[in-house]
């Protein structure tokens, strides 16, 4: 489903940020994207969305990455972004659940339907005609979710999906993801969230892949970690 | 509390009376803007001497608090604005301004005093006026009748996404406010060594913010064109309640009711 | 500044709407033929940001007191003057609209005021001449001395105009009896004092910025290739001449004819202390309307019998008293209105 082939960025030259990373994610699986800060993480997200753009070749679904497939190829990614706030700019949950699917032609009714499916399907009913800017972080967090997967994606990105929430709250957003049918590339500092919702890691340090295996593997591999400047999860550490 | 945590307070408390729902908050937003614009034009419009005639129209704002369930004293917190600066400009004119105008038995009244009241009333009523307008009208509301009237797209648009964030740099200015004294107990407002960095900081943060706020509009098909909440529609009832309020107003401004009414009293 | 409704007539507001709408739709049309959908969030942050900021104090070193930052400068030098415009429509409608600051009438008056000249002079005749200019030599140094004059300019000479526009806008609506001359010899400098120390936060902000980010600045990384300034510094200080000649010739107007004005409005001022609310300029503002309608009262109250005093009213006194009856009358019908209002609630609750 996504495909990344030699690929490399830098935004200033001799100082590349990603060198020569290769990866393949099928369909359905769940990937947890690691590393130090610097590391490159938010850069794949990046150049696999089209924000950006490298050398080498990323495709998803077959269709390359590229100024005229960007509609296609967004249409099937979903971006849940780090801070809620900058992703929700619309008044209210339903409108900004509604953006997606409207500016992808989607009738009004059919919107609002998929809304309602949505909110339903994650518990969030009663957020509707909630305002953006009323709601707390954790409700905020889910909402994000929400207007994403009201776009119908067929994979779904995620940075630190897990950042900044209580205990409640991020078991909440834990559950979701895992509920999620849909192929996942999750970014996190958060190993033990990354343990419980992926099945398979990719250790980036400075711009390279490190390792790419089972996530059970690779999380409890206490040397790897270290190496790269990342500790076990703390499930481990005891 | 600092200034920044009243205002999000003040931003919260209007939120939350605009989604109460009351027979005025169910009007369409387009009504009650029309409505408001022709009340105040229709009382500032009175003569500066005018008092008896621009009392009547206290009893649509006192209406609107009734029917709207809004508690006035919201209302009257917000006039500390305007208020000093309309009592600063009648406040001289009853010790400057003696010519008698008229008498109360043998105490003369003189026009000062009048003016000064007018004008403080004046102030009062456009106040209210407007307070009630956002007070039973949510702002995606608003912003849709703006477009149904013709107000460019780009700048309705604006005006939503900028009250979005509004409310989170406010946040972020209140806690920095905080984070600020707390480390410099004693001192008033920002010390001169930080006057640029202060906000500077926020301001570089906040590009930073609006790059990702475009990002995420792009990631989600954006292509110059923002989709609105659908428009309550206007009906007929929206109609007659316009045509009634507007008639009011007119029969007030052209006729000297109170007087009308304390004549045949009177006789 | 900011205007309240009950301080201009229905004309008047209706011409500065006219005025303003004019402006913006000019600017709207200009931004489209930008890059209109990429700027819009930028806008929108930048406009939240300065309407945020505008509520910090900053300390003015010696005083005591405080002062604030001019957003119109700020704007147009981030976003240029017509995205600048409008974000500043925004802000003055927020402010309006959920702060009860200004007024839904005088919202046009208000954007001339303080959007218009901010943006559109701020930009055209300060910041862009003098950026591109080359006072101070070459060099980061003398830019970011360039940057900072620039802004300190811009701010008094964009409050100068505003002050201006308030008076000849409250003069027209005939709200305040003072002499025109006198009006204005007690606003701009009052304006001259709040636009230099608005000046020199806005100054500081912007320094900083230009430390950090130059790009973010308009017109300068067009530095580096010194593209000459479409207009002459000369045609800057021009305009800071017509406008001295302005307030110069307002002061000495009413120092001819009306001495008794000024010392009022002397008077008030010192009186009242404004040093001490500079940041609200409503105060200064209400502050010099008082003062206005101070010397105007004299005016006419040495005159015999000012010929208006009865006006409007053919039997004063028969009026007089059934138009009291009559409010009273209205004042009971509210008195009712919410006792209804109550009552009805209490039985839906109960």
């Amino acid at each position: 489903m996504i495909e990344f082939e030699n690929v490399s960025f830098s935004y200033e030259k001799d100082r590349p940020v990603l060198r020569d990373v290769s990866f393949r994610i099928e369909t359905g699986e769940a990937v947890g994207l690691i590393g130090a800060n610097g590391a490159g993480k938010s850069t794949v997200m990046k150049l696999l969305l089209g924000l950006l753009s490298g050398e080498g070749r990323i495709a998803v679904d077959g269709v390359e990455v590229r100024k005229e497939n960007l509609r296609e190829i967004r249409r099937k990614l979903g971006f849940v972004l780090q801070n809620s706030d900058n992703q929700m700019f619309m008044p209210t949950v339903c409108e900004d659940m509604m953006f997606g699917p409207l500016n992808y032609m989607v009738s009004r009714e059919q919107a609002e339907k998929k809304v309602d499916e949505v909110l339903a399907q994650l518990g969030l009913t009663e957020l509707k005609y909630r305002h953006n800017h009323r709601i707390s972080g954790g409700e905020k967090r889910m909402a994000a979710i929400a207007t994403i997967l009201a776009m119908e994606p067929e994979a779904v990105l995620m940075d630190e999906p897990s950042s900044a929430l209580d205990p409640c709250n991020r078991r909440l957003v834990i559950n979701v993801i895992r509920s999620l049918p849909q192929t996942k590339l999750i970014t996190s500092h958060d190993l033990d969230m990354i343990w419980d919702t992926c099945s398979r890691v990719i250790l980036l340090s400075g711009g390279r892949v490190a390792a790419d295996g089972p996530a059970r593997e690779i999380l409890r591999d206490r040397e790897l970690l270290e190496k790269h400047r990342m500790e076990l999860p703390l499930r481990f550490q005891s | 509390m600092n200034k920044m945590e009243k205002a999000l307070h003040e931003l919260g408390e209007m939120d939350d009376l605009a989604a109460r729902s009351s027979p005025i908050h169910d009007m369409s937003a387009t009504a009650k803007l029309l409505t408001t614009i022709a009340y105040i034009v229709t009382v500032v419009s009175f003569d500066k001497y005018d008092l008896s005639g621009l009392i009547p129209l206290v009893l649509w704002p006192v209406l609107l608090f009734q029917l709207g369930g809004i508690p006035v004293r919201t209302c009257f917190y917000k006039l500390r604005i305007v208020l000093p600066l309309v009592m600063a400009v009648g406040l001289f004119n009853p010790i400057f301004d003696r010519a008698p105008l008229l008498f109360l038995g043998s105490v003369a009244v003189s026009g000062g005093v009048v003016s000064m009241l007018t004008l403080m009333l004046k102030g009062v009523l456009c106040l209210m006026a407007s307070f009630l307008l956002m007070a039973t009208t949510p702002i995606d509301c608003l912003c849709a009748s703006l477009r149904t009237l013709r107000v460019p797209k780009t700048l309705v648009t604006l005006l939503l996404l900028t009250y979005r964030y509004v409310g989170v740099m406010t946040e972020e200015l209140a806690i920095m406010t905080d984070a600020y004294h707390l480390r410099a107990p004693g001192q008033k407002g920002i010390h001169v060594s930080a006057w640029g960095s202060f906000l500077g900081q926020l301001l570089l943060r906040s590009m930073d913010r609006a790059q990702e706020l475009y990002a995420s509009m792009l990631l989600r098909g954006y292509h110059e064109h923002f989709h609105y909440a659908p428009v309550k529609p206007f009906t007929a009832k929206d109609a007659a309640y316009l045509a009634v309020c507007l008639g009011v107003f007119a029969l007030l401004r052209f006729v000297p009711v109170a007087a009308l009414l304390g004549g045949a009293l009177v006789r | 500044m900011h205007m309240a409704d009950a301080l201009l007539a229905p004309a008047v507001a209706a011409t500065m709407y006219v005025a303003s709408g004019t402006v913006a739709g000019i600017s709207i049309h200009q931004l489209k033929k930008d890059d209109e959908p990429q700027k819009l969030p930028t806008m929108a942050v930048t406009a939240a940001l300065v309407f945020a900021g505008q509520m910090i104090n900053y300390t003015i070193p010696g005083t005591g007191s405080s002062g604030h930052m001019c957003g119109g400068m700020l704007l147009s030098a981030l976003l240029g003057p017509q995205a600048g415009f409008l974000s500043m429509i925004v802000i003055l409608a927020i402010q309006c609209l959920f702060f009860a600051d200004g007024g839904l009438m005088a919202l046009g008056a208000n954007i001339w005021n303080m959007a218009f000249y901010g943006c559109f002079v701020g930009y055209y005749l300060i910041w862009r001449p003098i950026v591109r200019s080359h006072w101070f030599g070459e060099g980061k140094a003398a830019l970011r001395g360039r940057i900072i004059a620039a802004s300190i300019i811009g701010c008094i000479v964009t409050l100068q105009f505003g002050a201006f526009s308030v008076v000849l806008e409250t003069s027209l609506s005939g709200i305040t009896e003072l002499p025109f001359g006198a009006f204005v010899a007690l606003m701009q400098p009052i304006h001259l004092a709040i636009g230099l120390v608005e000046g020199l936060i806005t100054a500081a902000v912007l320094t900083f910025v230009f430390e950090s980010r130059p790009e973010l600045l308009r017109d300068v990384e067009a530095e580096a290739g010194a593209l000459p300034a479409k207009r002459s510094l000369k045609a800057v200080i021009a305009i800071l001449a017509v406008l001295a000649l302005v307030v110069g010739g307002g002061l000495s107007l009413l120092a001819s004819s009306n001495p008794d004005g000024l010392e009022w409005a002397l008077f008030g001022n010192a009186e009242e202390g404004y040093a001490e609310n500079m940041g609200l300029d409503e105060d200064d503002f209400g502050l010099s309307s008082k003062a206005a309608d101070t010397a105007g009262s004299i005016q006419e109250s040495t005159s015999f019998l000012p010929d208006y005093a009865f006006a409007d009213n053919d039997t004063p006194v028969g009026t007089t008293v059934s138009g009291i009856v009559g409010s009273a009358m209205v004042a009971g019908v509210a008195l009712l209105i919410c006792l209804a209002g109550g009552f009805f609630r209490k039985k839906k609750h109960s």
